[in-house]
Formats: C-alpha cells, structure tokens, sequence
C-alpha cells in the first residue's frame, strides 16, 4: 500500500494538455459485428449481369470445382464457380423452370414451359435425352441422392413424375397434388425419399418403392408452397409459402418445429449453407430482396442482407466458397469467398521444417558472453525475462489544437471549418464557448471566412446532433455581421438555402407535434390499463 | 474522533536542516512530512490557537545538520521552542498577545557572532507582529498592529519595545543574512536593521521605500542590498544598494552623500537607493517573492499559477506553467535540488530544482468550487463511501478528489472535465454534484457547461466505474443533456443494484441501469436509461431509494412520490409541504422519510410512508441528511436560524457556531443528541460504517475541515483534548442543549401533530384531505390557494404514471 501510494504520488501531474475531442456518439447497445454476420458478409460481390430475363433457377455441380448452372429466359448457361465467367450455353424451345445436376455433376437436367424434361451431359450441346409426358408446363426436375438413373420431376398438371432416364420412360406417376406442383426436393439420405411441394398449400412425402401412388405423408404449409428443402438430416424438411418459412419434423410426424416469418413479401427460394464451423443455416431469398440466414436450431435469423431487385432463385456452392442469387432483372448476385487452402500448405510445410526449426532456436539463443548479443538492432524480440520500459504516448494535437493553445481563436476556428469535419467544428466551438470567446471570433472574422461559416451553418445547422448550439449561433451570426452579409452577392445564395433549410425544418417540427398530438392520447389510454 | 482537512497553506513551511523533513502549520499544530514520501511523519501538538510563524533554526555546520530545534509563534500569545525530531517541546515562553508573525535575526547571523552574542549577552532577540486590541479600546486610531521586539532568553516577556503600529498586524520579512528585516504597509516598504551591538538599547534605525502601488510581496538578497518587491498590478521592483546612506554598515559613518541630484534611475522622492528597475511579466497581483539561496535568480509567482525564475543580471525568464492554482509561498531547502512550492489549493509541490518538475505532492482536502449563484444551495459537492471512508469532493479545477476522511490525505484526482483550470478565469464550466454508490463502485457526476450569450450550454452526466486495486475511478458513460437543456437536480443511487436515478428541474427523472451483468466483461458497461417518469410536469428537485431498494422517492416540488423503480409504477404520492423539498432520505430500514426544503420558509419534515402520512416536522434550514444503514438512525446538519444567534442569553452557547448535527432515532421528534458546530453552509455530513461495524459520523463543513466520531459514544474526554480547536469545535450538549436551543417543547401527541411554535407545518395528507384538513385547530388551517389546489384535485382523477 505503502509503495503503491508513493509510485502513484510520484506521477502526480498537476495539468495536462487536453485536445479537443468531438462528443461520442451513442453506441448500439447490441454488437454490430457477430461471427456469423461476419461469415456472411465475407462474400465478395461478383455480380453477373446482362442476363436477358428473370433468373428462374440456379444449381450448383456438387463435384469439384462446382460449376454454377444458371437458368434464364430459354436458355442454361454454365459458369465456372471460380472465375464466375460463363463457358457454355443451352438453348431450350420454352423458358426453363428448373435445373439440376446428377450426383457425379456430369450430367444435368433442365425441364421447361412447354412441359419437356430434358437431359444433358455439360459438354456436349445436344440433349442426351428428351422426357416428354407432362402435359402442361414443368415446374421442377431433380435427381434423387445418388441415383444416377432416375429422375424426379413436377408441373402444373398436378402430377408428380418418376422418370428411367435411360429409357425415357415414365416408372410411376404421383398422383395426389390438387394444384400446380411447384417444387420438390429429394432425401439427401435416402434414394426413394422425396418431398414435392404444390399450390395447394400441401407438400407431400413420396416413396418410390411404395407403387401405390400414394404420398407416405402430408402436412399443411397453410399457404401456397413456392419451395421446399430437406434438411441435411433427413429428418427434416423446411417450405416456403407466402412470408413464411417453416421446419418441420417428418420423423415425428410431420410437426412444425419452427417457423420465420421476417421477409415481408414471397418467400421465392431456400438453401441449405454450411458455415465454417460446420454448422447449417436456413437461407431464404424473396421478392422483397432480402436474403435472410435462419438458424433453425436457436429459431433466428442470424443475418439479413438486402438486394437492389426481387430475388427470384438462390444458391449456395457446396464447398461453401460461392453464395448465388437471381434477381428477377436477369442480374445473378454472386459473391465468392476466398477459400483458405494456404493454411493447410503451410502445416504440411511445419511438418517438414520442424528439425530446422529446433536448429533455428538453438542458433539463436543469446548470451551476453556472445558477441552477437551486443549486435542486436532495433527489430529484436523481447525475451520473455526482459523488462519492457515503455514509451511514453505523445500527445497528438491537430492543427486547431495547437492554435488554441495560442490562444489564436479565430484561426483555429477558421482552420477547423476548412478541414470539412462537422463534429470536429462543433466541438472548437464548444470549446470557444468554455473560453467565452465564440462571439469575439464571429466578429472578427474577414469576408471569405464569414461565408465559410455560414457554408456551414446552413449545411449543418438543422442536423439534429449540433442544432442544439449551431441554431443559436446562425442567429447571432447574422445579427451580429448583418451589415456585412447585406448587399453581398456571395451571400445570397447562401442566404437563401439557410432559409429553405429553416422553413424545412420547421415544417418537419410541425408535422412532427402532429404527429405526437395523435400518439399521445393512445399512450394515455395505454398507459391506464 | 478523528479531525482533519486543515488547511496547509496558512503560513510558510519550511525545510529541516537536512531538507529530508518539511514543516507544515497545519491549524493548532504543525505537522512533519517527509520529503521523500510526502506522508506524515509526526505533528507538534500544544498551541491552543493557528500557528502562524515557524522558524527552523539553521544549522551552522555542516555537523549540526542532524539539529532538529525550531520556533514556533501561535495567536495564542505563545513562541514555543520545539526538538522536531522527539517531537518535545523545549520552553515556552508567553507573549500575551496574538502573535502574528515573528523573525529571530540572529539566528541567520554568522555563526560565531551568534556565540559571541550568547556567550555576551545570553539574549536572543526576536522581531514580532502583534495584535494589542488593549490599545484600540484606549486609544482613538486604530492601530493595532504593532511590531515590537522581544527577547526570547527571559522564560516570560513583558512588553517590548514597539517599533512601528499599523492598522492591521503584518508580516515581518527577513533577510537571509538576519541584517534587515522590513514589512509592507500599503505601497511602502519600512525596513529596520538589526542592530549589531546586542545590547538591548541599540535602536535599530529605520528606513522607507516608496511605490505607486499596494505592494503585495517582497523579499531580500541573501547577500547584496537588493530588495525585490511586487505589487498588485503584477509589477516586480528591484530596488538596488538600498541604505546605503541611511542604514550605513556599522558605525563607520560613510559620507553623507549631500548631492541628491545624482541620477538614481527610476528611484521614487528621496528613497534611498542606488537604482531601481520595474519587470513587467505577470497579469495578476504578485504573492510569491523569493530569491534563490546564492541570490543569482528571483523566484515570482502569483494569482495566475506559474512560478516565473528570473535571472537577475540579465532578466532572463524560466516558468513552470500550469500549476493550476494561485501561488501562495516559494521555499528553498537546503538541499540545492529541492524546494517547494504552495499553491492556494490546498497543495504543497515539491520541485526538483535545476529542471524545475513536480516530483510529487504534499495534498490537502481542496477547497470548494465557487459555484455561480443559480446552483449555490442545491449543488452536492461531496459524496461519502460509507466502508471505507473515503470522501469524493468537486474542486475548483473541474476534478473530483478522493479524499480518505481516516487518514487525512489525499489519494487521487479524478478529472471529471477535460480542461485545464485557470484561475482566475472566468468560470464558464462547473461539477455541480457528485454521488457514490453505496458500496463506493461507481460515482456519477454532473457538469455544466455555462453558455455564452445564451448559446452553447451543455448538462452532462457521467457515470465512473471503480477501479478496485487502484482506487481511481473510469470515465463508463457519458450522457449528453440527460434532460433536454434542463439541469439535472439530484443524482440518487440504488443501494444494492447498480441503478441510479437522477432528476431535473425540467419536470421529469430518469432511471439508469448499468448492462454489465449481461456482457460480463467490465470494460463494456455502460449505463443506459431505464425508465422514465414525471409528475405534472413539477420540477423534480430530489430523489432517494429506499433501504431495500423497493420504493423510489421523488421529490415534484412540494409533494413526495413514491414509485417502483422496476416497472416504474407511481406508487402513492405523499401530500403536500409549504416549500419545494431540496432533499430526501430514507431513514434507514424503516418506513420513514426525511424531507428537507429550504425556500421561502425552511421545514424538516419526516413522513411515514406506510401510512401516507406526515409524523412530525420543525422550522429548521437543513443542509444535508443522512441515515445509518441497519439501523433506523438519521442526522441532519440544521442551520441554526440567525434569531437564536443574536440573543443575548444563547450567546454562550454558540459561540460563534452557526449550525447543529441532530441525531434522531426512527419516528421520534426528539433528536436523541446535538452536536454544535461552525461553518455549517455549505457543509455535508454522512454515517460511515467501516468494517468493526462502528457507526460513524462525519461532518465536512464548508470550507472542507472535517470531523469524524462516534455519535454513540460519550466522547468528552476527547472533547477537552480539542475544544481548545476554535476552527470546528465540537460540544457534546444532548438533552440539555436542546432545550436551551429550543426551550421547552410541548408534550408530543405523536397520533396527531400539534403546531410546536409556529415550527411546524399545518398538516395535510394528500389522499383524503377532507376527513382530517378541519379536525385541527380553526388557527391552523392552512392558506386559501393551498385549500383551493387540494380540492380541486380531490375531485379529479388521479393519473398513474406517465409513460413517455
């Protein structure tokens, strides 16, 4: 106790220089910056543009190096997930509704308007084959798990398709949707599993061993279902009608589990996304243009981002480097993260370079018996029984700084309004005012600077954060210079904003006081029961 | 009973021989520091009135530098001859009259003349400035200051031979060399030399420098005859060869220089000096005159901080700027690298010589701010932190000083502004009041920024968290106009959670909650507003949680409402006093409440808050309230009213003390003891309990002198150890006093109040004032609008909280 209070005596300083600081700002109470929003905004912006229509779908090869399908108008055009540059393209007789690549991401299929399912291998431009039963216009088509021989597809019809790829063939039909069927999604743990989804407000679980054309289960989105998505689990299933966005539990029955309801129009398309800590969120585009990141294990949305147009399709690489959207403009917002393979070279480098390593300490332990040990220059590590005598921090002052301390307070008045910082300004003519001194500087300032400051004033003086002083001090400023500012061509105009800017904001006063006029009596009987 | 916060600053200090001991005069003693630690070392005790003069006698060889004897002069009419090092008191010897200040000149002479002369004569004569009021009643001038000397060999001094009168007693001067001596008397200097002879009649002879000014300061060359003076206006003379013609060396006679006529620049009439040169550097009035040990340099200071050295061949200038307070006196010690430096503030800074830095601080409690007339009465300057007894004062250079009551020293400065302080400036920003939570962890301050021309005024309220090992405290939030641009009243804290409540003249108050608990770490907390809350737009003027934190307090004016600082309920409202209550307490535990206001008519009232109603009150100006934790104990600091004071009979009794502690117990209308005091404006006081669960009280009266005792205990043999203390005299009266205060009361009908001669207020509940408003006397009722305002709102309905 003793030592301590002496120590602190001892740096007892009787005055210190304070420069002058602009007022903190009130902070947001809740942290702006999470992990996960950090994960999310890490997508660097790529955008595609001068796609010709609205982007109906998007799908992603799931074998490296992941190329991106993008379907658009009547036309499938593929793209190299690194480069994001296009490399080929496939035409259709109607616009494609659906794309989906084959498990081995050699083959894709794309079905179309017209009501065709149609196969292709991604290098060669012809179709492989062409499926044609449905009899009005197909709305999707996916390969089951990993299934290389069938295929899954819907439509408008109604009906629900089971497809032998190899021999065009229809294997079954799933009878069942009484409406346009939308959207579907196959089990990612089993080859028969498979969700469709329809108009009708219903998705149905389909079996295709079970040949009875009988859904295995049915639950009830309560509106009309525009995606649906398992859930890496298998077990669950998430939908997307209306604003909502709802998980369900299909192992226990088909019971909604949780359901997100922040997007303010259709909810179009849903993703699975994996994270780097290997956990899966919930993506969801709609046409409000937000894209939303739920975790459906805590039941919130963990990000929202917005996009300048209604997104139509949405898509999430599987090696997670690569985020797709489709507008309805026809402009793909990619976003490409950068992937770190340096980290895994380098420990595989360590492993090799561990003897050396040991060498390099040995090498360099130091003595002070060593010669070298008086030889060390400035960029030497300390030790870890080496005491640190630290510098002290000077102080930085700034320009206005200094000339206050002078006592020169209009200059440093005039050289903070040229530095074009408003909190900065404020905060001189606070101090100004501590020393009584505001008014003398407003007096003696010359022509230019006078019409400096009233630059500023009329820029900033409604600004809710400085009105509080700047209101008052445009008041004396033009009572007390008003000989000077009359008759001046180079103040008029400046006058005459200063003016607008006045009446403006009184109309918003105004219209503000009505408002609270029609708040208040609510919160009276609010407040009463 | 501990006594401190005394000033330090009222005379010169002065180094030990070996420059390892500084000597302070601290009120009635003198106190001994270590120039190494700045800590306390012992004090010299015994002088019955302020020590004004201290004189350590100089070491001669270097062999005697272990000598630890001074002098000490008191207005107690005593000089007193102490070994410091004991400490002992050597000899005392009675001067009869307040001694003012005293030189001993031939202790600075050559060391062999001093032989020669004690060996000669057994004499040691002293040079004193006394107070005679005697001759003021006899005679018609007023003169009654007089300089006299003494001599100190004889046990009991007669009176001496007077060798000038003055209106007001002034200080002596010496020169170093123990040759001259002088004193200022307006705009001249009268210095006398110190007759060599030693035989008691050897008159020493006089001479006169004149100037255009009141000069404030001056000083002498330790070795030529020079003579620096400075003058109110800032001017520092240096008048060269003074006395050469007058005050010749010896006896042998120079030639009387006849020819006036030669050219002696700038020397004013017929003063008798070679030359004399005018500096001009300070703004303000010059204190501080002081010329270094070999005499090549002057040492200047006064009003404006900045101790000035000037070379004085050439004129050449040093400073140390920014001392931040008004200089009041400059030390040299013996030793060539130190010296000190006393500042008006409380503070003595010791100095490393050549390169002039602080190296630490000799710190007393600082006085108050000066506050602008608006916030006089309702600023709170001073806070307590009950456990460990640690006062938290606003200063005058924007900072709140820690101030540990136990130890009477001071542990840290918190600067609640960021700017520095001038004195002397204008003041254009004030700490208005300052709290500390119950367990002392974090202290909340408001400043006001004062506008200029009406623009560019600013509230701020700060809330500081406690750093534990270092017992300073951080700057957590910040709030800017917690109340639009209205002041903010009171600050009151919760006494177990971290919540805090301030109120606003603008009508409204606000609950702050700190959010710590949630990001667990300590370096985010940040205090936010809860809630809050107004009561028919009534200015706010003061707030207090409960002892369980259960029910909130505020104070709308003249009505108490009660809310519940969770969900910010309105709970009930307590009726009305006549004036606009200034503070609240809850008393304890219990359900009562203490409410004190002060203007037009000055009330103390207690409220029971379980019944909704008023248990008793008196007329008495209260400056501040406080309540033991555990216990259902209060004390109040009363004003005593200036009709007491004037009356003849009660004379005696206060004896100059203008105000009273009362200690009362729970309900009970009489104070269970009273404890008289002086400078009571402006004073605090606050229960401390510290870790022996001993209940303390401590006072801190206005000009920042405290006490701290024990209320409980029978503390007169102490008493007479320090009724001599005519600063802040303490007198144990109880019962007895109290009925001499207040003469005889009434028997108390606690149900019902009656009026205790016109002290109490007519009383009127505010829920259901029609069943009890006539059940008094038909000459109590109370005042038509008052009447008016409550009927009207009876017949309302009552509004709940208002939620905004």
């Amino acid at each position: 106790m003793e030592e301590e209070l002496r120590v602190r005596l001892n740096d007892h300083q009787v005055s210190k220089v304070f420069p002058v600081k602009p007022k903190s700002t009130a902070k947001p109470v809740s942290k702006s910056e999470t992990p996960e929003s950090r994960y999310w905004s890490s997508f660097k912006n790529h955008s595609i543009p001068n796609l010709v229509s609205s982007v109906s779908a998007l799908a992603f090869s799931p074998v490296h190096p992941h190329s991106l399908a993008v379907a658009h108008s009547a036309t499938v055009s593929l793209f190299s997930s690194h480069s994001l540059s296009s490399s080929r393209r496939f035409s259709f007789r109607d616009v494609v509704s659906s794309v989906c690549f084959r498990s081995d991401g050699a083959l894709f299929a794309a079905c179309d308007l017209s009501g065709v399912v149609q196969v292709f291998d991604i290098k060669e431009r012809m179709a492989l084959r062409t499926l044609r039963s449905h009899s009005a216009p197909a709305r999707f088509v996916k390969y089951p798990f990993q299934d290389k021989l069938h295929l899954v597809s819907g439509g408008d019809d109604g009906v629900v398709k089971y497809w032998d790829v190899a021999g065009a063939t229809v294997i079954s039909d799933l009878l069942g949707h009484k409406d346009y069927v939308r959207c579907g999604d196959c089990s990612p743990v089993n080859d028969s599993m498979l969700v469709t989804g329809s108009y009708d407000h219903t998705v149905k679980v389909w079996d295709t061993r079970v040949d009875k054309s009988k859904w295995i289960a049915e639950i009830n989105h309560g509106l009309p279902v525009e995606d649906v998505v398992y859930l890496p689990s298998g077990g669950m299933i998430a939908t997307a009608g209306g604003n909502s966005v709802k998980v369900w539990d299909l192992i226990g029955g088909g019971k909604m589990v949780c359901s997100m309801e922040s997007h303010n129009k259709t909810v179009t398309s849903l993703c699975v996304g994996r994270m780097e800590s290997a956990e899966t969120r919930l993506v969801s585009v709609a046409l409000d243009g937000y894209m939303k990141v739920f975790d459906y294990g805590r039941a919130k949305v963990t990000y929202s981002m917005r996009f300048p147009a209604p997104l139509m399709s949405l898509g999430l690489s599987p090696d997670g480097s690569t985020r797709v959207i489709g507008g309805s403009n026809g402009m793909v917002f990619a976003g490409k993260k950068k992937l770190r393979v340096v980290v895994g070279e380098k420990k595989t480098l360590s492993l090799w370079s561990v003897r050396s390593q040991v060498d390099e300490t040995r090498r360099r332990a130091l003595r002070p018996t060593y010669f070298r040990y008086f030889q060390r220059g400035q960029s030497e590590k300390p030790s870890e029984e080496d005491y640190l005598v630290k510098e002290k921090k000077g102080l930085k002052l700034t320009r206005h700084d200094k000339l206050l301390k002078k006592f020169r307070h209009k200059e440093a008045l005039v050289s903070v309004l040229e530095e074009k910082k408003p909190a900065n300004v404020v905060a001189v003519m606070e101090e100004l005012v501590a020393r009584r001194k505001l008014m003398k500087c407003v007096s003696n300032m010359e022509e230019g600077e006078l019409g400096m400051l009233l630059g500023f004033l009329q820029r900033y003086c409604t600004v809710q954060r400085y009105s509080g002083l700047l209101m008052g001090l445009t008041k004396k400023v033009l009572e007390t210079r008003a000989e000077d500012i009359k008759g001046k061509n180079e103040f008029t105009g400046l006058l005459r904003n200063l003016k607008r800017e006045v009446n403006q904001e009184i109309r918003i006063q105004q219209s503000l006081l009505e408002i609270q006029g029609v708040i208040a009596p609510l919160m009276r009987i609010a407040g009463r029961s | 009973m501990i006594r401190g916060g005394r000033s330090y600053v009222t005379s010169p200090p002065s180094f030990s021989n070996d420059a390892k001991r500084l000597l302070v005069c601290t009120g009635n003693t003198v106190s001994v520091f270590s120039a190494a630690t700045g800590l306390q070392i012992t004090s010299l005790e015994g002088h019955t009135a302020p020590v004004t003069t201290l004189i350590v006698v100089p070491a001669s060889s270097p062999a005697q530098k272990i000598l630890c004897y001074c002098w000490t002069a008191s207005l107690d009419g005593t000089i007193r001859h102490w070994d410091f090092s004991g400490p002992e008191l050597l000899k005392t010897i009675d001067a009869q009259l307040p001694i003012y200040s005293m030189v001993i000149p031939s202790l600075l002479s050559e060391p062999q003349q001093i032989d020669k002369r004690c060996e000669l004569s057994g004499k040691l004569v002293a040079f004193v400035s006394v107070e005679d009021i005697s001759v003021v009643n006899e005679g018609s001038k007023e003169l009654r200051g007089h300089i006299r000397r003494f001599n100190l060999a004889k046990p009991r001094v007669p009176r001496g031979d007077t060798l000038k009168e003055t209106a007001e007693p002034e200080s002596i001067v010496i020169s170093p060399s123990g040759e001259f001596f002088g004193i200022r008397h307006k705009c001249k200097i009268h210095i006398w030399d110190v007759p060599s002879g030693g035989s008691r009649h050897a008159v020493s002879r006089k001479m006169t420098l004149h100037h255009t000014k009141v000069i404030n300061a001056f000083a002498f060359h330790p070795t030529e005859r020079v003579i620096a003076a400075g003058d109110v206006t800032g001017r520092v003379l240096i008048w060269r060869g003074f006395g050469n013609r007058k005050l010749a060396l010896g006896n042998q006679k120079k030639k009387v220089r006849a020819t006036v006529d030669l050219d002696n620049a700038g020397v004013r009439g017929e003063d008798d000096t070679e030359s004399c040169t005018t500096w001009h550097w300070h703004s303000a009035e010059v204190n501080v005159l002081n010329f270094s040990s070999d005499g090549a340099y002057l040492y200047s200071g006064g009003r404006e901080g900045v101790l000035v050295v000037w070379q004085l061949d050439t004129g050449k200038k040093k400073f140390l700027p920014r001392i931040g307070s008004p200089l009041l006196y400059f030390m040299w010690s013996p030793d060539p690298t130190l010296s000190s430096v006393v500042c008006a503030d409380n503070q003595i800074h010791l100095l490393k010589m050549p390169s002039m830095e602080i190296l630490r601080t000799i710190s007393g409690i600082k006085a108050p701010p000066s506050l602008p007339r608006m916030y006089e009465g309702l600023a709170s300057t001073v806070a307590f932190d009950r456990s460990s007894g640690i006062a938290a004062l606003c200063t005058e250079n924007y900072c709140v000083q820690l101030y540990n009551l136990l130890n009477d020293r001071g542990i840290s400065e918190i600067q609640v502004c960021e700017r520095n302080h001038q004195p002397g400036d204008e003041i254009t920003v004030v700490v208005t009041a300052v709290a500390l939570s119950l367990d002392g962890s974090v202290m909340s301050t408001t400043e006001v920024k004062l506008p200029e021309d009406g623009i560019g005024g600013l509230v701020s309220l700060k809330f500081w968290a406690c750093e534990p090992d270092s017992k300073t405290f951080t700057l957590s939030t910040i709030v800017y106009e917690p109340h639009r641009d209205a002041g903010v009243s009171a600050i009151a804290f919760h006494p177990t959670r971290s919540m805090a409540v301030s109120t606003s003249f603008g009508g409204d108050f606000k609950i702050w909650v700190c959010n710590s608990d949630k990001n667990q770490t300590d370096k985010d907390s940040s205090w936010i507003c809860h809630a809050v809350g107004s009561y028919k737009k009534k200015p706010m003027t003061a707030a207090a949680f409960s002892g369980d934190g259960t029910v909130l307090a505020v104070a709308a004016e003249t009505v108490i409402t009660l809310w519940n600082p969770d969900k910010n309920i309105l709970l009930s409202v307590l009726g009305a006093t006549l004036t606009p209550i200034t503070k609240l307490c809850f008393a304890g535990k219990s359900e009562f409440l203490v409410a004190a206001s002060h203007f037009p008519r000055p009330e103390l009232s207690v409220w029971n808050t379980s019944k909704l109603s008023i248990s008793w009150s008196y007329g008495l100006r209260v400056e501040a309230v406080t309540s033991a934790v555990d216990s259902s104990a209060f004390a109040v600091l009363a004003v005593i009213p200036k009709s007491f004071k004037t009356d003849k009979s009660k004379e005696n009794i206060f004896r100059g003390r203008d105000g009273a502690i009362l200690l009362f117990n729970g309900s009970d209308p009489k104070p269970v003891s009273i404890w008289t005091v002086i400078k009571a404006k402006g004073g605090s006081i606050s229960f401390l309990e510290g870790d022996k669960s001993q209940l303390r009280l401590a006072y801190v009266n206005g000009s920042r002198e405290y006490v701290v005792f024990d209320p409980n205990s029978d503390e007169s043999h102490e008493r007479s150890a320090v009724d001599y203390d005519g600063l802040a005299g303490l007198e144990e009266t109880g019962d007895a006093g109290y009925t001499s205060l207040y003469g005889q009361l009434p028997d108390y009908d606690k149900k019902r109040m009656e009026d205790v001669d016109s002290l109490a207020t007519p009383f009127i509940s505010s829920e259901r004032p029609w069943e009890t408003i006539f059940s008094g006397s038909t000459l109590n009722f109370p005042p038509l609008q008052k009447l008016c305002a409550e009927f009207f709102e009876s017949l309302m309905e009552k509004r709940t909280a208002v939620v905004e």
